[in-house]
């Protein structure tokens, strides 16, 4: 277990948390490399399904996250969005999935230390959680690259 | 005028004159931008970060510099110097001087092999002089042009014949030793100088040692020492050793404020700030516990969220102390031993390892001579003069200036400026516009049909910010592997011009039909390729970046083996989902020419004027019964200006211009529509349609709740005090005591700002009454006195006059009683150690300016407001008058407070920005938009529901279905993640395409 | 009301009546069915039509489900779940409030045949009703059983046994209210470990066929193309992978979060007998809890997902 290194999808909104990891990145604030992520217009644009859908196809962790409540470039995208979020983030536990494993947060553009800190934190959590073996496909349907 | 060119020229590349360009290429007016050096972005390309947001300086930039560098109607002339300006307004002749390059630009690649062999090696000024270049050269890496030049006074083969190497090695057969400089006249309407500043140099304060200690660096010295194109890639180390210092100490003031050693009596205006920058960075740079202390004189943090900025400075642990280093003395060991005197009088000494001078900016004697050549007025610092009333005018018409120029100013007021320069220029050259623009002719998109995808992947090098962490070679090769990748291939610099072209020759050569760039962030660079695929005939949509250097390699430096893998996954992701890409289509909706202006103040009142010279309508909504706003209230200028004539000179120019409608007693009741057709009902019932909407609803002077205030009646605010000034009051006239209390709801837990104004204003007042009774005692009870640029000549001027300041902590405010009427105010003394006790004859509170909270106006319009109520810019450093939403502009106090001649230059900055969108009669919408698939809808309304921009409606004629209202749509998504059978969809950001990224991430 | 016939006159009375005034053209309600402990969806457009009406507890599908089918005027003989259904279906404007006529009827609640079954064991010939009992006839026997002994799960903790506020016409008495759901069995697995829990609802969903009768049942799956249906791309693997039924059995709950009126009629539905129910039943405890929302509740309702207020709460989030 020692060894394990999660991967994890990342879900940020383009005007803040993707800002503020893009200034993470001008103020060279390291963080573990094990997640990817899915650049959005908006948290507001994150279909619950994704969040099943990374799950499903064997991520160890999921981190969804926007802008602070009241800063929406949008105006209320994350508003909806927090919705969703609470019922998913109840019914993913509820069932069983380890808490570790789903992240939500808000960071602004400009809290790259904030970033560096929850980046951490989700790596950790979900390192301590270990491999995701029971949320998951057993076999993956083909890619959709592959398909298109 | 007789004849009007629609050219203007700019001169001067730096930030300030690349926005005035731009705005006048925007608007329809043919540019030449000039530039003595090889390449353009001046200062503003030498800085590491921005304050207050430390958003990286090049990263900001490089967008425009590349905009400048393509734009159609910019013709950019580098190594060009201005020789003469003949003529008048309207029609200038401009003779000027084309200094060689010595290398053909048509066929230098940058590929720098020039450089590999040139012998010669001279100061490098991009990295002022801490290390060395070639004599044949780049300014900076992503200098655009993006060519080379040789530096003609160093060439062994220019200067003696021999050498000759560089010639030798250049595979593109660019070397040309034989050009020559060339003249040219160039027939312009108008002039814009934007010559920038040249940092004052302090090899003449001898006691601080600059010349003869490496431990003693300049602040900009100190900036490309933090750079990451730095000589020591951001590494902070003291030059001479290479050791690391514990401890760094910033001296303000250095070549500012000083008349004495200096002759500079003006503050430089953006040394706090830069110094508080550089001291936050080095900190973050250095990866122990680096000690650092900036002295001071005052912290003059007042521009919008400089005070919080400068707050968290302190939560970091940077230390201020307030006082003027006198002696510097190197030690043995290359440290620093600084001799001061403190707050208290006492003399200390302190070791620091380095210190960093906080130089002035100074206007260069090279400015000086052109400016005294064309006929310009210049103040007694050099800075070229004009009125707080027309505060880009210079004093021969028809010439223009913006940013340093003019006075210290900061990176957004040069902006504001620029804007308004381009405003300014363009008001005399109406009947001119677009006779010799020329129009853009972007290949119609090629039709990709029932073509498989084709992607072309671009793999950047970033120079050495993602090579040296991430192997790109290996991620070259893996991307070739990818499915529907034909093209992959690495780049030095994915966003040179030169790149840009090279990439649209691939397209074309290999047909690709979607571009992947693996780069740098698509929030500053997207748009730049996306244009670049535009004109290579793809539609520009069928583009995706993955951020392999700020996501990547500048936080996983540590880490190379993971750092790639990622990066491959990162490509891997962006190709996926570019396959499942489809070409978006962009409307052309009509824009209605005419502007509405809300709040007819000074800077509504201006914008409207602006616009009306370039002949666009608007109409002013004021919710009062007269126009004037605050400047109703005002006195006086700093520069002693008379408020109340200009206004009513203003005033009388509305009324005469029938380009203006003024609606008095009214205010916007219900908005709907969006950029170029807004519809805009008022309160009185009016109707008004219009295609930009400008905000300017100014703001408000807070009601202090302390100081006697409203409990007696001689403790009046500032506006308060002006009025009775005006009245000629007789008590006011006859008082022997006044008393200044600074900072009165500003600085403090909940309003965590500065109000930009109330120093200047207390001085100036102070100024006058001690003009007027000599014999007056005047206090003025302050925590630091924020008298920025040439207005520190009156906080002198006042201390000359014999006003007294005292210093006040904000622990111990000041307290004000009164016995039978007569006020007493007490005040800690810091300095003495002492209280004051003094009994003025009135007691003047520089209150706050405070924001009218125009959340419901903002609602209306979808624009938001900070947190302390201004509203809130697209982007605090480069885009300071326009709002997110297109088409929404503002100027005045609802932005921040700011003095008269401020509110004016962005008032004019906001029409000129407002031209250009008014001045295309249609423009395109759509793109990433959402849409419905009505197979799949089933008219349940949710979509519209969560919609935040009321743009999706159910349509009747539709059965009820959902359809999207594209130019409303801003392409949030919510509709399409709240859908339960996936009937909208966003355009770009599709549900085939998100999971192709998810799958790929995995 | 003193009895079932009584009742069934009414319902038939009324029926007529709605064809007579105009207010239908059509009157949804149930017919006996043809075999024991069934009834079938009856849909009268005459006054001879209308005389098959009953009120019967063993209705299965949920009459508000056939309303976005249908575009004349309807009036409709409901349940307090079908009342909070079509509320439900109006509120998404699949049916327009003034084609809508509701005649309310207290209910008793479902009953639940293998609950009867489970407690007679003898071959059962013959199933009729009385308004607060079943009773049962076999080869020369015959037993009664009250109702409330032998209802279907969700009616236990109906809150809706008399749609007053919801009908425009009400027939029957009022059904006495019953404790409403408190999630207790939800609430203790809660504190069990998470492989507890993911053996508990995986459990719940092993025999799935992903025969998609629950979703064919359910009065809130209107939707043109369903995302199980999808193909571009493809939410759902079309194999019967179980995390591919474990995600449709999420997404379905996720789906009716807000919406769900525990109507019964996915899991009556069920030819595997998979309580679907406990997925949803998550989904509303939360509904409840955060945003105080009952869905059908009143005409002009926002369902939680179409809304928010600034300061909903979300502690989780960092």
């Amino acid at each position: 277990m020692s060894d394990f290194e999660p991967r994890i999808v990342a879900f940020f909104c383009n005007w803040c948390t993707y800002g503020a990891a893009d200034l993470a990145g001008v103020s060279r604030l390291d963080y573990p490399p094990n997640f990817r992520v899915v650049r959005l217009p908006c948290t507001g644009r994150l279909n619950p399904k994704y969040i099943i859908e990374a799950f499903k196809r064997g991520a160890d962790g999921v981190w969804v996250s926007g802008c602070h409540p009241g800063d929406c470039h949008y105006i209320a995208g994350n508003y909806h969005a927090r919705r969703k979020f609470v019922l998913l983030h109840h019914m993913i536990e509820a069932v069983g999935v380890e808490p570790g494993r789903l992240h939500f947060s808000w960071i602004s553009s400009a809290e790259a230390t904030k970033f560096q800190e929850v980046a951490r934190e989700v790596v950790e959590k979900v390192r301590a959680s270990g491999p995701n073996q029971s949320f998951r496909k057993a076999e993956l349907d083909l890619g959709l690259a592959e398909v298109a | 005028m007789a004849k009007v060119v629609g050219a203007v020229m700019v001169a001067g590349g730096g930030v300030a004159g690349m926005q005035a360009a731009l705005d006048l290429a925007n608007a329809g007016y043919y540019v030449y931008m000039v530039e003595k050096s090889l390449a353009i972005g001046g200062r503003m390309a030498q800085l590491d970060k921005t304050f207050p947001t430390n958003d990286c300086s090049m990263c900001i930039i490089s967008p425009k510099l590349v905009e400048v560098g393509r734009h159609i109607n910019v013709e950019l002339l580098t190594l060009t110097d201005i020789l003469a300006i003949d003529g008048s307004e309207g029609d200038f002749k401009v003779r000027v001087r084309k200094n060689p390059r010595y290398i053909d630009m048509s066929k230098c690649i940058a590929c720098g092999e020039c450089t590999k062999k040139c012998p010669v090696k001279v100061g490098n000024d991009y990295n002022e002089l801490l290390d060395t270049r070639k004599a044949v050269y780049v300014q900076y890496a992503q200098a655009v042009p993006l060519k080379y030049g040789i530096d003609a006074e160093k060439c062994l083969k220019l200067t003696k014949g021999r050498c000759g190497s560089c010639e030798k090695l250049c595979p593109a057969k660019a070397i040309d030793y034989t050009q020559k400089a060339e003249e040219a006249v160039l027939n312009v309407g108008s002039v814009i100088l934007a010559p920038g500043f040249t940092p004052f140099g302090p090899r003449g304060l001898e006691t601080y040692r600059y010349a003869d200690s490496p431990g003693v660096m300049t602040a900009l010295e100190f900036e490309r020492l933090l750079g990451a194109t730095g000589p020591t890639m951001g590494h902070v180390v003291r030059t001479s050793d290479h050791k690391e210092p514990k401890a760094i100490a910033f001296l303000q003031c250095v070549g500012s404020r000083d008349v004495n050693r200096a002759d500079n009596g003006y503050c430089s205006s953006v040394c706090c700030m830069y110094a508080i920058k550089e001291a936050i960075i080095a900190k973050e740079h250095a990866k122990y516990d680096l000690q650092v202390t900036i002295f001071y004189m005052d912290i003059r943090s007042f521009g919008k969220d400089f005070e919080r900025y400068y707050e968290k400075a302190k939560a970091k642990g940077i230390r201020f102390v307030r006082s003027r280093i006198h002696t510097i003395q190197p030690l043995a060991d290359g440290g620093l031993r600084f001799h001061y005197v403190t707050d208290h009088g006492r003399s200390a000494t302190e070791d620091f390892d380095m210190a960093v001078l906080s130089h002035g900016l100074t206007i260069t004697a090279e400015t000086v001579k052109m400016a005294r050549q064309f006929g310009l007025a210049m103040d007694h610092y050099n800075f070229a003069k004009t009125s707080s009333f027309s505060p880009v005018a210079l004093s021969r018409p028809g010439i223009y200036a913006c940013g340093v120029f003019t006075g210290p100013k900061d990176i957004p007021s040069s902006v504001m400026e620029a804007s308004a320069a381009a405003a300014a220029a363009s008001s005399k050259l109406a009947s001119a516009r677009g006779t010799l623009a020329r129009t853009v002719t972007v290949p119609p998109p090629v039709d990709i049909t029932g073509e498989p995808p084709r992607v072309g992947v671009f793999i950047c090098h970033c120079g050495i910010n993602i090579a040296s962490v991430v192997d790109i070679d290996k991620v070259v090769e893996f991307a070739k592997t990818l499915p529907f990748v034909e093209y992959a291939s690495n780049t030095m610099f994915a966003c040179s011009q030169d790149n840009q072209e090279q990439m649209v020759k691939l397209i074309k050569e290999y047909r690709l039909n979607r571009i992947v760039v693996s780069a740098c962030s698509p929030r500053t660079h997207e748009p730049l390729f996306m244009e670049t695929l535009a004109e290579a005939g793809l539609n520009k949509y069928l583009f995706e970046m993955a951020n392999i250097r700020n996501h990547n390699s500048w936080v996983h430096a540590g880490n190379p083996v993971e750092a790639t893998r990622k990066a491959m996954d990162m490509t891997e992701m962006a190709v996926a989902k570019a396959a499942l890409l489809a070409p978006l289509t962009e409307n052309v909706i009509d824009v209605d020419p005419t502007a509405l202006v809300i709040g007819g103040g000074v800077a509504g009142l201006n914008t409207a004027l602006a616009l009306s010279s370039q002949g666009y309508k608007s109409v002013v909504v004021e919710k009062e019964g007269r126009t004037g706003g605050n400047a109703n209230r005002l006195m006086s200028t700093a520069k002693d200006e008379n408020v109340a004539q200009y206004l009513a000179g203003l005033q009388a120019k509305v009324e005469a211009d029938p380009n203006i409608s003024v609606v008095l007693n009214a205010e916007v009741d219900q908005v709907s529509g969006f950029v170029g057709n807004f519809e805009t009902t008022l309160t009185n019932g009016d109707l008004v349609k219009h295609g930009v909407t400008i905000i300017a609803t100014g703001a408000k002077e807070h009601r202090p709740e302390e100081y006697l205030y409203g409990q007696h009646p001689r403790v009046l605010t500032h506006l308060e005090m002006d009025e009775k000034f005006k009245a000629g009051d007789a008590e006011v006239a006859e008082a022997g005591a006044f008393v200044f209390i600074q900072c009165v709801g500003s600085r403090e837990t909940g309003r965590l700002y500065c109000s930009k104004v109330c120093c200047t204003h207390t001085v100036h007042s102070a100024v006058t009454l001690k003009k007027k009774n000599p014999k007056a005692r005047i206090f003025v009870l302050y925590r630091d006195i924020r008298t920025y640029g040439q207005r520190e000549d009156i906080y002198k001027e006042a201390r000359d006059l014999g006003v007294i300041f005292v210093r006040y902590e904000p622990e111990r405010k000041p307290r004000v009683s009164q016995t039978g009427g007569k006020l007493a105010v007490e005040v800690h003394d810091p300095v003495s150690g002492r209280d004051l006790i003094i009994n003025p004859d009135f007691l003047v509170l520089a209150s706050a300016i405070v924001s009218g909270r125009e959340n419901a106006l903002g609602m209306k319009y979808k624009v938001p407001l900070d947190e302390d109520g201004w509203f809130f810019e697209a982007h605090q450093k480069l885009r300071p008058v326009d709002f997110a939403t297109d088409g929404m502009f503002m100027a005045g106090l609802c932005h921040y407070p700011k003095p008269l001649d401020e509110v004016v230059a962005q008032a004019q900055a906001a029409a000129a920005r407002a031209v250009t969108v008014l001045t295309q009669p249609k423009m395109t919408v759509g793109g990433i938009v959402a849409e419905i698939n009505h197979d799949k809808c089933s008219g349940c309304g949710v979509c519209a529901a969560v919609c935040p921009y009321s743009a999706i409606n159910l349509d009747p004629a539709k059965a009820g279905k959902a359809v999207v209202n594209e130019a409303m749509c801003k392409g949030c998504g919510t509709c399409a993640a709240s859908c339960r059978s996936d009937a909208p969809a966003l355009r770009g950001f599709t549900n085939a395409g998100l999971f192709a990224q998810i799958a790929a991430a995995l | 009301m003193t009895s079932l016939a009584d009742l069934n006159q009414n319902i038939q009375t009324a029926a007529r009546r709605a064809l007579a005034d105009g207010r239908a053209e059509v009157v949804f309600g149930y017919r006996q069915g043809t075999a024991p402990f069934t009834a079938a969806p009856h849909f009268a457009r005459t006054p001879e039509d209308c005389g098959q009406f009953v009120w019967t507890s063993f209705a299965r599908v949920n009459l508000a489900a056939y309303l976005p089918k249908y575009p004349g005027k309807v009036a409709l003989i409901a349940r307090g779940c079908e009342a909070r259904s079509a509320v439900g279906q109006v509120v998404e404007s699949q049916f327009p409030r003034e084609n809508l006529y509701v005649i309310g009827v207290g209910c008793q609640g479902m009953v639940d045949p293998e609950a009867v079954l489970a407690r007679e064991k003898r071959p059962i010939r013959e199933v009729t009703e009385d308004l607060t009992t079943i009773n049962l006839a076999g080869d020369g026997w015959t037993a009664s059983l009250p109702k409330a002994e032998v209802l279907r799960r969700n009616c236990k903790t109906c809150v809706c046994r008399t749609p007053k506020d919801l009908a425009d016409e009400m027939l029957g008495g009022d059904a006495p209210p019953l404790p409403a759901d408190d999630f207790a069995d939800l609430k203790a697995l809660a504190a069990k470990p998470p492989q507890e829990k993911m053996a508990y609802f995986k459990g719940l969903v092993k025999d799935c066929l992903r025969c998609y009768a629950c979703r064919q049942a359910c009065p809130l799956c209107y939707c043109p193309v369903c995302f199980v249906d999808e193909t571009r791309p493809q939410w759902l693997g079309k194999s019967n992978d179980a995390m591919d039924t474990f995600t449709f059995h999420l997404l379905r709950a996720f789906h009716c979060a807000g919406r769900c009126t525990s109507c019964g009629a996915c899991e009556a539905a069920c030819p595997m007998d998979i309580k679907l129910r406990e997925f949803n039943r998550l989904l509303e405890e939360e509904v409840q809890k955060d945003w105080q929302f009952v869905p059908g509740a009143s005409w002009d309702q926002k369902p939680p997902l179409t809304t928010y207020r600034p300061d909903d709460e979300a502690d989780f989030i960092k």
